[in-house]
């Protein structure tokens, strides 16, 4: 873009936009040169400990009857307290708000120190059955762990780690792959769909708290973001079912977009104001299939066929109306 | 030729450079308010989400407008009118297509969802089109090439719309590819030093272009189309292509100890291009090509894995983690305090818009994975299995 960004600049001053002292300092920042590989970095570094966690997982599975328990368990430890060990030295210790390092590897150590305690504490189970029969056990201490450290060392990526594991504790997933491709059977399983749409509400609950308490109110994207999904997906996929509770979660979801609508004006998320549009939407034509389901179709099919473009004229001047409102409340 | 108003157009892009010297702190939030009051511009929608949305939306109004025109041209039809609406109904589609898109266009809609839908529509009907007419659906698909290759660039020079570019692009290495294969055997062999010689002219023919490129709305079409060429050039005389192409078309069954001919020749090229492309992306400070590098790179280690297990593949993991940790570090170090050049500091003006979206979209969907991984295994436990740990499909 190099020799149009001068260009452009040049105009805007010529356009009387900017005055002559921000033009001489776009310019003296320009003449730089500045080629920042910032990014690319951390997502070799990301890549990194991707790569090594999957690494030792498989290691370890794979290996798991040649190579003595005693020492996998061993080296695993060494490394995982190593990790936690120069976390610990190198952090600001606990702080209500949000913390910047001034290394940018303790981010990624973090993470590998937490997921290899994961790992660790997996193993003891299968291994050792440290936890007995009480398989939930044996996620609920590796989420606990994950909050811990999410908190301790403000870390977002193990703050996800964090949540979905608790979803996990309740019986179901929350991994982004999983829970678009509708995995969870929500339909076949009500009381998993209500334990779910709790889930959602505990987390939103914990926003509110957290706002009061002023603790880490950086996270709150991040909890909505989950909540939002969770409460979404569920109620919609149970708005199929024959019985009358259907009405139920249609009403749920209502409820859930209203004050997600809110919410999201509060923040300025627009993501998380796309989202609720679409599974809004998504719950408008369900509810209106619903209600049309039992109309006698065989006289007025044709005019129904008809109307459609009409009804995406509509919800188009809608959602553009929608759009434009948020985009001029960010603006401010 | 260009349907929009050439005035928005520049405004546009004095709106977007006043808005990443918003965000690089240059100027104050007021100022660019001003700025986007006093520039009229187009109805363009920057959030992708948004974006996809609309797209949406339009591709249902889009479809639903054909359907009831199907409907209204299939009302009491016989069977020879059934056929004859038949073979006209890509046309119709095709106008109507024309039609919206250029409504569109006229109400300033531009990047915002609405149009692609439309744009797309007409690509997609005039192929349709191009099928019915001619019946040719058991030929090679060479026609339909020039066909969607023609339309998808007269569409952007209308319409300047950037996807319609990577359809052209893609379309015409089409053409290229089923125009060889056509000639018969002596084309099969030659292809991949044919694409490989295409695609080099084309690359530095749109590098002089974007150098003298006066018309700045342009520009994004034509790194497109560079990059696009940086890719075939490295994927036409990648090994593993090469290989599985030469398999396929000329049915060469290559035994255990045997190659393909050059093989030497395309082992050298998989190994160098990528290096090649690092080396010259961060001489001239490309970050496109560093990217495109990035993906080389991955493709070269898959192809070197796809036929030689040089490593078990959980030993390559850690130790490949563990040396690109190394490599990211000592970068990470040697660049950390520079000013001015290659640094490892945000850079003020790109960072932000662009890649801070791209970074975050990256680094969430690779921690995407991680949960599977990990809180996965946890519960596979439960019947006394690991087999969540780490295997699930996560590469």
């Amino acid at each position: 873009m190099t020799q149009f960004d001068e260009q452009l600049t040049q105009d805007l001053f010529a356009k009387k936009m900017i005055t002559e002292n921000q033009l001489q300092e776009i310019k003296n920042y320009r003449s730089l040169n500045i080629f920042s590989l910032n990014v690319e970095l951390k997502l070799l570094l990301s890549i990194s400990v991707l790569m090594f966690t999957s690494g030792v997982g498989i290691l370890i599975y794979d290996n798991i009857d040649s190579i003595g328990h005693i020492a996998l368990l061993a080296i695993l430890f060494v490394i995982t307290c190593g990790c936690f060990y120069y976390c610990f030295k190198n952090s600001q210790g606990f702080q209500k708000t949000e913390t910047k390092f001034e290394s940018p590897f303790l981010e990624y150590l973090v993470l590998i120190a937490n997921v290899l305690t994961c790992i660790f504490i997996g193993y003891l189970q299968v291994q050792y059955e440290v936890f007995g029969t009480h398989y939930g056990l044996a996620t609920l201490v590796p989420t606990i762990v994950s909050f811990f450290c999410a908190y301790y060392f403000d870390n977002r990526s193990v703050l996800t780690i964090a949540i979905t594991g608790l979803a996990a504790y309740i019986g179901f997933s929350v991994t982004p792959q999983e829970i678009f491709q509708g995995n969870n059977d929500f339909y076949a399983n009500p009381s998993l769909s209500y334990s779910a749409i709790m889930l959602g509400v505990l987390l939103i609950l914990w926003t509110v708290y957290s706002f009061k308490i002023e603790l880490k109110t950086h996270f709150t994207l991040v909890y909505l973001t989950f909540a939002l999904h969770i409460i979404s997906i569920a109620s919609i996929s149970n708005m199929y079912r024959d019985e009358l509770i259907w009405i139920l979660f249609a009403l749920i979801l209502a409820g859930s977009s209203y004050y997600f609508y809110k919410i999201s004006y509060e923040l300025k998320a627009i993501s998380l104001y796309v989202f609720m549009i679409i599974y809004a939407y998504i719950g408008i034509n369900i509810f209106l299939f619903r209600i049309f389901e039992h109309a006698d179709f065989d006289e007025i099919w044709v005019l129904f066929f008809m109307l459609l473009p009409i009804y995406f004229i509509g919800s188009i001047v809608m959602f553009i109306k929608l759009i434009k409102n948020f985009n001029k409340e960010i603006a401010k | 030729m260009i349907v929009h108003d050439k005035n928005l157009l520049n405004n546009l892009a004095l709106i977007e450079e006043a808005d990443s010297l918003e965000s690089a702190g240059f100027i104050s939030k007021e100022q660019k308010k001003i700025i986007k009051k006093e520039l009229p511009s187009f109805k363009v929608q920057n959030n992708i989400l948004v974006r996809l949305g609309f797209f949406l939306l339009g591709s249902f109004l889009y479809s639903s407008i054909c359907g009831t025109v199907s409907m209204i041209g299939l009302i009491g039809s016989t069977s020879f009118s059934e056929r004859f609406f038949f073979s006209i109904s890509c046309f119709i589609f095709l106008g109507i297509g024309i039609a919206g898109a250029e409504m569109l266009a006229k109400n300033k809609y531009y990047r915002h969802g609405l149009d692609d839908a439309f744009i797309l529509g007409i690509i997609l009907n005039a192929g349709g089109a191009y099928m019915i007419t001619t019946e040719s659906y058991n030929d090679t698909p060479l026609g339909l090439a020039i066909v969607v290759a023609v339309t998808s660039f007269l569409v952007y020079y209308r319409y300047l719309h950037l996807m319609s570019i990577l359809v052209f692009c893609l379309a015409s290495t089409a053409v290229l590819f089923f125009g060889l294969y056509e000639i018969g055997d002596i084309g099969k062999t030659i292809m991949p030093f044919a694409v490989m010689l295409f695609s080099g002219g084309f690359y530095f023919f749109t590098k002089k272009k974007i150098k003298n490129l006066t018309e700045i709305y342009h520009y994004n079409a034509f790194v497109l189309a560079n990059s696009f060429c940086l890719v075939l050039f490295y994927l036409s005389c990648n090994y593993l292509v090469v290989r599985e192409l030469s398999a396929e078309l000329l049915s060469v069954d290559i035994k255990p100890g045997q190659d393909i001919p050059f093989a030497y020749f395309f082992y050298a090229f998989t190994c160098i291009v990528p290096v090649l492309y690092l080396v010259q992306a961060i001489r001239t400070k490309d970050r496109i090509m560093l990217w495109i590098s990035f993906g080389a790179i991955a493709f070269t280690v898959f192809t070197i894995r796809f036929y030689y297990s040089v490593l078990p593949a959980e030993a390559a993991l850690t130790i490949g983690g563990l040396v690109m940790f190394g490599i990211a570090y000592v970068s990470i170090q040697k660049l950390k305090n520079k000013e001015s050049g290659l640094t490892f500091k945000p850079d003020r003006i790109h960072h932000s818009n662009t890649f801070l979206n791209a970074e975050t979209l990256i680094v969430a969907s690779t921690l995407g994975l991680k949960p599977e991984i990990k809180t996965n295994s946890p519960m596979e436990f439960g019947d006394g299995g690991f087999s969540g740990g780490g295997s699930g499909g996560s590469y």
